[in-house]
């Protein structure tokens, strides 16, 4: 979204607030949750973008964590069509929720949560620090990190990240490449600026990039 | 108003019933679900940055380990995992302010600052913060001078960031905790600055 225009300010009453529902958060859990068991299909991230502009800008933040957490169970076969749908009927007709514990897995659940291995380290990474570099013009049809307001912009490779699997291929699917924080130049990006000038820096996959 | 609110009973339910389906079919336990909500609206949160960032002020060995292996140092104080495994920290200081956004998505540092807040993921912020980074701090009560150069970091890959407030001035005498309490979790986007401590 970076650089449109028409969303009106930022702070608003109650912005603060990372949920405003309690169902939010509990949906939050359960799109982590079906990460960890791994029982749902692809990125919740990359699902979410396929939503139809229209419908995804009207949806609230969490609205859509919903839509995709359902689409990735569905998509992997763990629920059927209708399975959700079927559960709002019964709830609506009264029904209490069913209710099952388990201390210990709730315990693995969290612990599962302070995992997160750091990017490898990049070997041979095709641009140095100092090098001058291109996003490349391109116009996926899916899923990307390659913002279109950096498209066709040159900008400096300021450091080597590391290694990541490239994102654009199938969620956890593609083949790593270098990660590289690229800084540009506001002007060179939208202009000149009453506001005069500022960086803007991103981390981008060495396939964005080519030598400017 | 009332749509509104029809529509958010209607997401609850479509919610509860996820839920519902997930725990039937045995794929979930309920307390697994009440665990993780607690754990990141509990044990996450910005009180964590701000440990971390009252160490940094407080410890040059250790600030230059943050600068260096963010992720590193920060599990040093015992905060890592998800959205966490490579940590970039930047320090702002009297020539240089940076500021945090994620232009695609909600990306944001979960184990040192919680779930982001609901502006940091609202179009206005991921659409202007890289275009008008200036007219966007003064939304928050921060005006910088206008040589200050202002480094916007749009977190595009998996690498989190972590911003270090300057240290305000007058702090000298506080101790570690007490500092903590100064670092807002704004300060730590980049959309405020550090508080004074009082008087």
């Amino acid at each position: 979204m970076g650089g449109m225009h028409g969303f009106g300010v930022v702070v608003t009453p109650g912005s603060g607030r990372a949920a405003e529902h309690p169902w939010e958060l509990r949906v939050f859990a359960l799109s982590t949750l079906v990460g960890i068991h791994g029982i749902g299909a692809g990125s919740g991230r990359a699902i979410r973008e396929e939503m139809p502009p229209a419908d995804y800008l009207a949806a609230g933040y969490y609205e859509r964590w919903l839509w995709s957490t359902e689409q990735r169970l569905v998509r992997r076969g763990t629920l059927g069509e209708r399975d959700v749908d079927g559960w709002v009927e019964r709830l609506r007709r009264g029904e209490k929720m069913p209710r099952r514990e388990d201390p210990e897995a709730a315990r693995h659940a969290v612990e599962a949560t302070g995992q997160a291995p750091p990017l490898p380290r990049a070997d041979r990474p095709r641009f140095a620090v100092g090098d001058r570099v291109r996003a490349r013009r391109m116009r996926p049809a899916g899923h990307t990190r390659c913002p279109r307001y950096v498209r066709g912009v040159a900008g400096v490779v300021e450091m080597v990240r590391g290694v990541d699997v490239f994102p654009d291929i199938g969620p956890y699917e593609g083949p790593e490449e270098p990660v590289y924080a690229v800084a540009f130049t506001s002007s060179d990006l939208f202009g000149s600026s009453d506001e005069g000038a500022w960086t803007v820096l991103l981390d981008l996959y060495e396939s964005y990039l080519e030598q400017a | 108003v009332s749509d509104d609110h029809d529509h958010d009973d209607e997401l609850a339910l479509r919610a509860a019933a996820l839920e519902a389906v997930l725990v039937e079919k045995r794929l979930l336990t309920t307390d697994q679900i009440d665990a993780i909500v607690e754990h990141y609206e509990r044990d996450l949160g910005p009180q964590n940055g701000a440990r971390v960032v009252a160490r940094a002020w407080v410890d040059p060995d250790y600030r230059k380990r943050l600068r260096e292996d963010g992720a590193a140092a920060i599990g040093e104080l015992g905060y890592g995992g998800f959205e966490g495994g490579t940590m970039v920290v930047v320090e702002n200081t009297p020539d240089v302010h940076n500021v945090v956004v994620c232009t695609l998505c909600s990306c944001y540092p979960w184990p040192v600052l919680g779930l982001p807040p609901s502006w940091y993921k609202s179009p206005a912020y991921r659409a202007r913060a890289v275009a008008e980074p200036r007219a966007v701090l003064r939304e928050f009560g921060v005006e910088l001078p206008a040589e200050t150069e202002i480094r916007v970091w749009d977190s595009t890959s998996e690498v989190r960031y972590l911003v270090v407030p300057q240290r305000p001035e007058g702090a000298d005498g506080l101790s570690e905790d007490e500092l903590a309490a100064l670092v807002t979790r704004d300060s730590m986007i980049g959309t405020g600055l550090a508080l004074e401590p009082r008087a």
